[in-house]
């Protein structure tokens, strides 16, 4: 393949973004909006392919000579994750248009305007480009998760726009100590360097822990399980595939090449990962509506990505990775058939649902399995990830190995528990009498009788089917995904190839 | 000595702003961090006077380091952009301080 194609993963999202702002047709917005993240998994398919015999490919836009010029970078982790993610956002885009949130001006523009950001960021080689990228990913978000929702969403908005935006200072802020200290930003450059020099050192850990606040890292996971529930189910599916997984992509990719092995303060992050699985899983006990709770489990699932980075070896950042493909996955799943339940009945609450289980068997039997692989159950995906996360503790020795296995184990459990709790308030209990249906002028009206027809429509659980679905496929292809996640885990530790690529 | 001393005022500035309760203290706040961050971009070069970074006009000995300037420029813009937002959301949506509901011209029952 010509790498100079890979800027297509960005200029064919932007494109149709602004094409869409011009040109106000509802069944092209529709059409775009999936059809472009479903392009672009295709493409990403074929990437992960090419792959397989080129490890790196590389194109310097404008073709600039190496080291001055924007490099475009794929291998098969950035591969991966675009593969991953787009094929998660364009199910969410399918999920946005059946529960018709695509109505909502701008909102297909500003979607795949999300996505732009995204493959930029995936593909880039340049600290200052990885920053631009996250500000294309942001910048719409700001503007999506004001959009739907509960009118709560509005003073929400404000606080996800002041956490990102102080966040973002801050790793500008750590790229231009980068610049300061080691002469360059471009990765391929920075090979090794933080490692070698304590003042590069110092920069990229300024640059890593702005990324650790984006993507929700205990201490500052605060503002994760707050911000997210107050959207829609839709748009907050399309924030967990890819905001906090974009960050975490950054920390695996910086840290590993710029360390060219572990930092000296290794142990922080490790203590950092620890506290982050704990206090996500526990904290789920703590809500009584079904997307908040989730959205805890979301910053347990940072945790437990981060886990395969803090014992940096092969097996455990390809462990860490695989969880990352289980987690976005089943995520989604269980985003989007929450969002199917209270697009129908209009409420999360555990109180206010009752008795699903006899009502809607197969969102039930969807809802059941998407759990099993949250908790780690076999036949999940989450089974052999949470297996290959104990794995790769069990092998790394010492105290981690206890306190690791101990800390996945114990938050097991605690989801287990929390997920019954869901489960007996939803599912389970007497028979729901009333509901509150969608009300003309958005929003919702006052509570009314159920009437005995009413369902979730195929059309709304669908998605969710799809993904929980697709996460059974990775269970029983587990054999075939491990060497992908094994090969992406290869591109972190032998940087060789990839700098030979940029630098050429 | 004088642009370190800057950064450490508007950062000191800012972080007071921040930690108040309106949301529009918040944002000068936030507008007082960035103007440090652009500040600590521009030292990231040689902070004495260079000449004007243009091929042909200036020799490349004497002339300014282009990247850190590219850099401010870029932030700038996407500052600005998200202050505008921000002051929008200040208008808009409820007090913080009360419980009552915006009028976003949709009906919500609690």
């Amino acid at each position: 393949m010509n790498p100079a194609l890979l800027s297509l993963f960005v200029v064919l999202p932007l494109t149709a973004a602004a094409l869409l702002v011009v040109l106000r047709r509802p069944a092209l917005d529709r059409a775009l909006m999936v059809g472009i993240p479903a392009l672009i998994t295709a493409a990403g398919i074929y990437l992960l392919n090419e792959h397989r015999e080129t490890p790196v490919l590389a194109h310097n836009i404008g073709a600039f000579p190496g080291g001055v010029s924007i490099p475009l970078v794929s291998d098969t982790f950035s591969a991966l994750m675009i593969t991953v993610t787009s094929l998660t956002t364009t199910v969410t885009m399918f999920f946005l248009t059946r529960t018709g949130e695509d109505r909502f001006r701008f909102l297909p523009s500003l979607a795949l305007m999300l996505t732009a950001g995204v493959n930029g960021a995936f593909l880039t080689g340049d600290l200052f480009n990885l920053f631009v990228f996250v500000e294309v990913m942001l910048l719409p978000s700001y503007a999506l998760i004001t959009l739907t929702g509960t009118w709560r969403r509005l003073g929400i908005g404000r606080l996800f726009v002041v956490v990102n935006l102080l966040t973002s200072t801050i790793l500008l802020i750590g790229v231009g100590l980068v610049y300061a200290a080691a002469g360059t930003v471009n990765l391929a450059e920075l090979v090794g360097m933080a490692g070698e020099d304590p003042r590069v050192g110092y920069a990229v850990s300024v640059v890593l822990l702005a990324l650790a606040i984006k993507a929700g890292v205990a201490p500052t996971h605060g503002w994760l399980p707050r911000a997210y529930p107050a959207t829609s189910a839709g748009i907050m599916a399309l924030f967990s595939a890819v905001h906090t997984k974009v960050a975490l992509y950054g920390i695996y990719r910086i840290y590993s090449t710029t360390y060219e092995g572990e930092a000296p303060w290794a142990p922080i992050l490790a203590i950092a990962v620890a506290a982050t699985i704990l206090i996500g899983s526990y904290s789920t006990f703590g809500e009584h509506i079904m997307r908040r709770a989730l959205a805890w489990q979301m910053v347990a699932g940072v945790g437990h990505i981060l886990l395969g980075l803090a014992l940096f070896s092969q097996f455990a950042l390809a462990a860490g990775i695989f969880y990352m493909i289980h987690h976005i996955v089943t995520m989604g799943g269980l985003l989007l058939a929450s969002g199917a339940i209270e697009q129908t009945y209009g409420s999360g609450r555990y109180e206010r649902l009752a008795g699903l289980a006899r009502r809607d068997k197969w969102v039930a039997v969807i809802y059941a399995f998407a759990l099993l692989s949250l908790v780690g159950l076999p036949p999940s995906t989450g089974f052999f990830a949470k297996i290959g996360l104990l794995q790769a503790s069990a092998d790394a020795g010492g105290w981690e190995q206890w306190v690791f296995i101990t800390v996945i184990c114990v938050a097991a459990v605690a989801t287990l528990l929390a997920m019954q709790r869901l489960w007996s308030g939803v599912f389970w209990g007497p028979t729901m009498e009333n509901y509150r249906p969608e009300s003309q002028r958005g929003g919702r009206e006052r509570r009314v009788p159920l009437p005995r027809g009413l369902h979730i429509t195929w059309q709304l659980s669908s998605p969710a089917a799809f993904l929980v679905t697709l996460q059974l496929v990775f269970f029983v292809l587990a054999g075939a995904l491990i060497p992908i996640a094994l090969r992406a885990a290869d591109d972190l530790l032998v940087l060789q190839p990839y700098v030979e690529a940029v630098l050429g | 000595m004088i642009l370190p001393i800057t950064i450490g005022v508007l950062v000191a500035g800012g972080v007071f702003l921040i930690v108040q309760r309106g949301m529009v203290r918040i944002i000068f706040g936030l507008a007082l961090i960035s103007h440090a961050a652009n500040l600590l971009l521009l030292t990231t070069g040689v902070s004495a006077y260079r000449g004007e970074p243009l091929a042909n006009r200036t020799a490349v000995d004497v002339a300014a380091d282009p990247l850190p300037q590219a850099f401010v420029l870029t932030a700038i813009v996407i500052t600005l952009a998200v202050t505008i937002f921000m002051l929008t959301l200040a208008v808009i949506g409820h007090n913080d301080d009360t419980k009552h509901m915006p009028h976003t011209g949709e009906f919500h029952d609690r």
